[in-house]
């Protein structure tokens, strides 16, 4: 029996989502390879085998967590929700206070003994997608009522998207916008769903004064000036164009692997560019490919959902896979120049990191879900 | 409606909205990629971006007791990027007018507020993204610019462009300008700045740049992407002192006889480490350190090698300082080629330590043809070899690896060798400095080895490397050769070298205060054999060092070419160097016997400083310095000198944290550490040390303003 076969035995769940984290994964080595040259010039002395190798490893450690997360049963998560949820108020907090600056944003901790960066944003992300999405399962008797209902789910959403936003708008309104949709497809009462709405942009603006008083504390003036850059410069601003020129170079079929110009212009080709770069080097039809594999993706999401369309497995999956959905389109609005810059990065091909790791968890409660679901109905 | 229908019809609704959006992506993508496509193409070629060099800050060459003999001088060129991307409109426009009047006022003088206003506001208009604030900004300045407003906001939201550039300097202006040279573009690195490039210049960081227009670049961020490792400085042996006065009595020299141009080294006996090292030229308008003669000019030295043909026939023992000699009134034949001396003498028989007091080239030659000649009284059939390995044995042939790069290796001809051109008048006129080549520096090390007892020492010019005042390396003085030659000839040869100022050509010049030792040499640059005389140049020279009995200093004076007041090496040349002697003894205070070796007098009360208030440690040196006895009886920071009988104390001064203090006692500079940093402000009268305060020991501190009495 050879090694694919053994593979096919033995993987159970969605084997149409299998294959799409088998192709990202490939397409994430290539072009993080492809796009880590000067990083690699930069802080390696030219030794670009090192990010090779690193992102090596983050996609095999990665589809290991997507394999252990995959063959736990996904009502565990249920359990723990609650839990996760509570430990990330006070990791997002202290994010905000002492995390380390990057870019002039906090963003991230130092986990101490491994010495590497945490973006608690994304722990934090995983723990209320789970919670919402046990919250709407669980009242689906009375999921239209305002105060047993409707509170109980919110509350948690606001506190945690307003914890992110000051340092991470982008990160924020993504996930805000998952839970809207989550609630939405959760059968959550239309005009609830348009008061959290407005809720929101209250609480946006909110923040933008804050922001003008206190600026290190919340970084409005990039918001504002990323935008006012993206309404009146039609050609975006200088990063936006070298990603558009990268678009142009790769026409149809691209220069092919390896051979980018513009990775040398942009400024993070490996993660928030890495569209554009894969467009220059396979062209329209690598990106389409791309963008394919995605909403492929939730395809299958509606189709597990079908099967199941009550349980907390079917919120889950829809939850994990409206916020992979929504965070690569996202990701790709921005390198055509459809949206303002954003700090999102291309879920299992950007360069390592924590959301890196947090999407393979994500792919691996899905497959979860996929699994048990099958098993129950076959 | 049932639950089931009612969550699937939801999610085909988001569904289908996920699917609008790919397409919309898509579509955004086909219409770049394809519809302008030409266009960001194009684009593609011009907005060009590139990594540029970050230069290096450039250490600093220092002399030997630390002062800076070449350093880099930090200036910068102010630009403002006026359409950064993220400066918005609003911030522009609030701090549009208080940087107008920034501007106007501190920068754009002859511009009025409003026109500062417009010119502003119109640049931005059209997109200036490198608009010139101003150039040769000093770091002061540079630090007033940043502070202005929208300018403090930074390169991106205040579109504040720096760029870093330096000079290099030489505080010491002509001083050692050769020695310490030059790294220049299209011009071969010298001295050195060029022998240690590498480690002055550091590593170049870089930075993305951006192409603005033609020929312009601005980084695209703020910070640097590798930052550059600045240089490390190099301190020399070279000691700006004797430096200036070896300089001043060269150039002295140089002027009193108009001559060509000249050399002069220093050189420290013990170690080899070069004090001085000073090489002039003759330029349009006056003088100038052009080439390091010193080091890469090898010339036929003349009478000052006689020392190493006299120390080669005491080596074989063939003759003793004793023996007499025949110089024939200062001519004679070898080969139907004529030798004459140099001054005129009618000496018929002498003593061979005589004819090198002298200098007489018939002694000397005579000597050496006679030992190593044809028909030598030792029976040996080609003893002009052993003369030659004499030579190699104290290192004359071999170049010393100065780190300087263009060092000229000496010349000494292979024995009997006919590529050479060995000839029979060879072996007499290689004795007295000719048909051989040799570079002063070279000859100086030999003249060194002698004075240090025959052991050679490597002549250096670098003392350390530091990186910031952290030492990185240390040059050690190194050995080139144990031994040169025997003792006892080593002995004899310093006698020589004695005579020679005591009794011979350099009798006129020595010193009622001192000994020193050396030779004289006058070469003939341009003789052809058989050329009328008259238009022959000179070489003069002086080799030697100082004081006889014990060496601590050796010294070289060449000068090339004189035409004024005199020709020969004890006109010339000796002059310089005794200027150079005399002021090193007026200078090191290491030169002179101590005069207070006597037993010390015993302390008498009255006249001590008593009631001194210090740090204990500073109290101690003071006293080591001037060599009292003292005992001290605390451990504490702060102390108080007290006498007792006939010794000195150093008792503990307690100086309390939370009240006044009593700062009686104390000089300025520590009353005023104490006072401030509890918190008073001091006003100050008077100088010496504080007599009164205003305000009494042991009053709470709230902040007052406390009066201090100096005398």
């Amino acid at each position: 029996m050879s090694l694919g076969t053994r593979i096919y035995a033995e993987l159970r769940g969605d084997r149409t989502i299998w294959m799409v984290v088998a192709i990202l994964a490939i397409v994430s080595i290539l072009a993080v390879y492809s796009s880590t040259g000067t990083l690699a010039y930069k802080h390696q002395g030219g030794n670009t085998e090192f990010y090779l190798l690193k992102q090596f490893a983050f996609v095999a450690f990665g589809l290991f967590l997507t394999y252990i997360c995959y063959l736990l049963h996904y009502t565990q998560y249920s359990r723990v929700a609650p839990v996760l949820l509570l430990l990330s108020i006070p990791l997002l907090v202290y994010t905000l206070a002492f995390g380390i600056e990057m870019n002039d944003a906090r963003r991230w901790i130092e986990i101490p003994v491994l010495r590497m960066t945490f973006q608690t944003s994304d722990f934090a992300k995983m723990a209320l997608v789970i919670y919402v999405a046990r919250a709407i399962s669980s009242k689906q008797e009375y999921i239209k009522d305002f105060n047993s209902a409707f509170l109980p789910i919110i509350v948690p959403i606001l506190i945690i998207c307003g914890l992110i936003a000051p340092a991470d708008l982008s990160s924020a309104l993504m996930l805000f916008t998952t839970c809207l949709i989550m609630m939405f497809i959760g059968r959550v009462d239309m005009k609830y769903i348009i008061l959290l709405f407005f809720l929101g942009v209250v609480v946006f603006a909110f923040l933008i004064i804050i922001g003008h008083l206190y600026p290190e504390i919340v970084r409005s003036d990039t918001w504002i000036s990323r935008v006012q850059e993206f309404m009146t410069n039609s050609d975006g601003d200088f990063q936006t164009q070298q990603a558009k020129i990268a678009i142009a170079e790769g026409s149809f079929f691209g220069l092919g692997p390896g051979n980018s110009i513009q990775r040398n212009h942009l400024p993070a080709p490996f993660s928030d560019y890495i569209y554009s770069i894969i467009c220059e080097e396979y062209g329209l039809f690598g990106g389409f490919v791309i963008l394919l594999l995605y909403v492929l993706l939730f395809f299958r999401v509606v189709s597990i959902v079908t099967r199941s369309p009550k349980a907390f497995g079917a919120m889950l999956v829809v939850g994990l896979g409206v916020s992979i959905v929504i965070q690569a389109l996202a990701n790709m609005a921005v390198s055509v120049d459809l949206v303002p810059v954003t700090g999102l990065t291309l879920p299992l091909i950007s360069m390592g990191g924590t959301s890196y790791l947090f999407s393979s968890i994500a792919f691996g409660m899905i497959l979860s879900v996929s699994r048990y679901i099958e098993k129950t109905t076959a | 409606m049932n639950i089931k229908n009612e969550v699937l019809i939801r999610i085909y609704i988001v569904l289908a909205l996920i699917c609008i959006v790919a397409v919309i992506i898509f579509g955004k993508a086909i219409q770049i990629s394809v519809v302008d496509g030409e266009k960001w193409r194009a684009r593609g070629d011009s907005l060009y971006v590139k990594y540029l060099p970050v230069n290096a800050e450039r250490g600093n060459i220092l002399s030997e007791d630390g002062s800076l003999l070449a350093t880099s001088l930090p200036f910068f060129e102010i630009r403002m990027d006026l359409k950064s991307t993220a400066m918005s409109d609003e911030v522009f426009q609030q701090n549009l007018d208080s940087l107008a009047v920034c501007l106007a006022t501190h920068v754009f003088t002859d511009f009025t507020v409003g026109g500062m206003r417009g010119y502003l506001e119109e640049k931005r208009k059209k997109g200036e993204r490198y608009l010139l604030i101003k150039k040769n900004v000093s770091y002061t300045e540079l630090e007033r610019i940043s502070k202005f407003p929208l300018f403090r906001l930074g390169r991106y939201k205040g579109g504040f462009i720096v760029k870093r550039q330096s000079k290099r300097e030489r505080p010491f202006r002509m001083l050692a300008r050769r020695t310490i040279g030059y790294v220049r573009e299209g011009a071969k690195p010298v001295g050195l700045e060029g022998y240690f490039d590498q480690i002055l210049g550091g590593t170049a960081g870089k930075q993305l740049m951006q192409r603005v227009s033609h020929n312009t670049w601005i980084p695209i961020n703020d910070l640097t992407e590798i930052e550059p490792e600045n240089g490390n400085d190099i301190v020399s042996t070279i000691d700006v002192n004797l430096q200036d006065i070896t300089h001043e009595a060269l150039l002295r020299g140089l002027n009193y006889h108009q001559a060509d141009h000249g050399t002069a080294i220093l050189m420290e006996v013990k170690t080899g480490a070069i004090r001085a090292i000073s090489n002039i030229g003759k330029v349009k308008n006056g003088w100038s350190e052009l080439y390091n003669y010193a080091i890469g000019s090898a010339t036929e030295p003349g009478s000052t090698f006689k020392l190493a043909a006299m120390m080669a026939l005491l080596e074989d023992g063939y003759i003793k300082l004793s023996d007499s000699i025949n110089l024939e009134q200062g001519r004679a034949d070898f080969f139907e080629e004529v030798m004459l001396d140099a001054s005129y003498h009618r000496l018929d028989s002498t003593t061979v330590k005589r004819a090198f007091e002298i200098s007489s080239n018939v002694g000397i030659a005579k000597l050496v043809q006679k030992h190593y000649g044809r028909n030598n009284p030792h029976g040996e059939k080609n003893n002009g070899s052993r003369f030659i390995q004499r030579l190699k044995d104290m290192n004359l042939h071999i170049p010393l690896g100065i780190e300087i790069e263009g060092e000229a290796s000496p010349y000494i001809k292979d024995a009997y060798s006919e590529k050479d051109g060995w000839s029979g008048t060879t072996l007499p006129w290689m004795s007295i400095g000719y048909e051989l080549t040799i570079t002063p520096l070279q000859l100086l090390n030999f003249y060194n080895s002698v004075a240090n007892n025959g052991v050679m020492m490597k002549p250096y010019l670098i003392d350390q490397i530091q990186n910031f005042g952290e030492v990185k390396e240390v040059f050690k003085p190194t050995i080139i050769k144990r031994k040169i030659a025997s003792k006892n000839t080593i002995a004899q040869a310093q006698e020589l070298l004695a005579a020679v100022v005591s009794d011979g050509t350099a009798r006129s010049l020595k010193s009622s205060k001192y000994n020193f030792s050396g030779k004289t040499g006058t070469a003939q640059i341009n003789y052809r054999k058989f050329k009328p005389k008259a238009n022959i140049r000179y070489q003069a020279s002086f080799a030697g060092y100082f004081p006889s009995e014990n060496p601590m200093y050796s010294c070289i004076v060449v000068i090339t070419d004189p035409k004024q007041n005199g020709i020969y090496g004890s006109e010339v040349a000796l002059p310089v160097f005794r200027e150079i002697a005399d002021r090193c003894f007026a200078t090191k205070i290491q030169l002179h016997e101590a005069i207070n070796l006597t037993p010390k007098p015993k302390l008498t009360n009255n006249k001590l400083p008593v009631g001194t208030v210090g740090k204990v440690e500073d109290l101690a040196q003071v006293m080591d310095q001037i060599d009292l006895t003292y005992y001290p009886f605390t451990k504490k920071e702060w102390g108080v000198l007290n006498a007792r009988s006939d010794s000195l104390r150093i008792q503990s001064r307690t100086l309390s944290k939370n009240v006044v203090p009593n700062v009686n006692g104390m000089g300025l500079r520590d009353a005023l550490f104490v006072l401030e940093n509890r918190g008073l402000s001091v006003s100050i009268n008077g100088y010496g040390k504080v007599v009164r305060q205003s305000i009494k020991p042991g009053t709470t501190i709230k902040g007052q303003t406390i009066k201090i009495t100096l005398r």
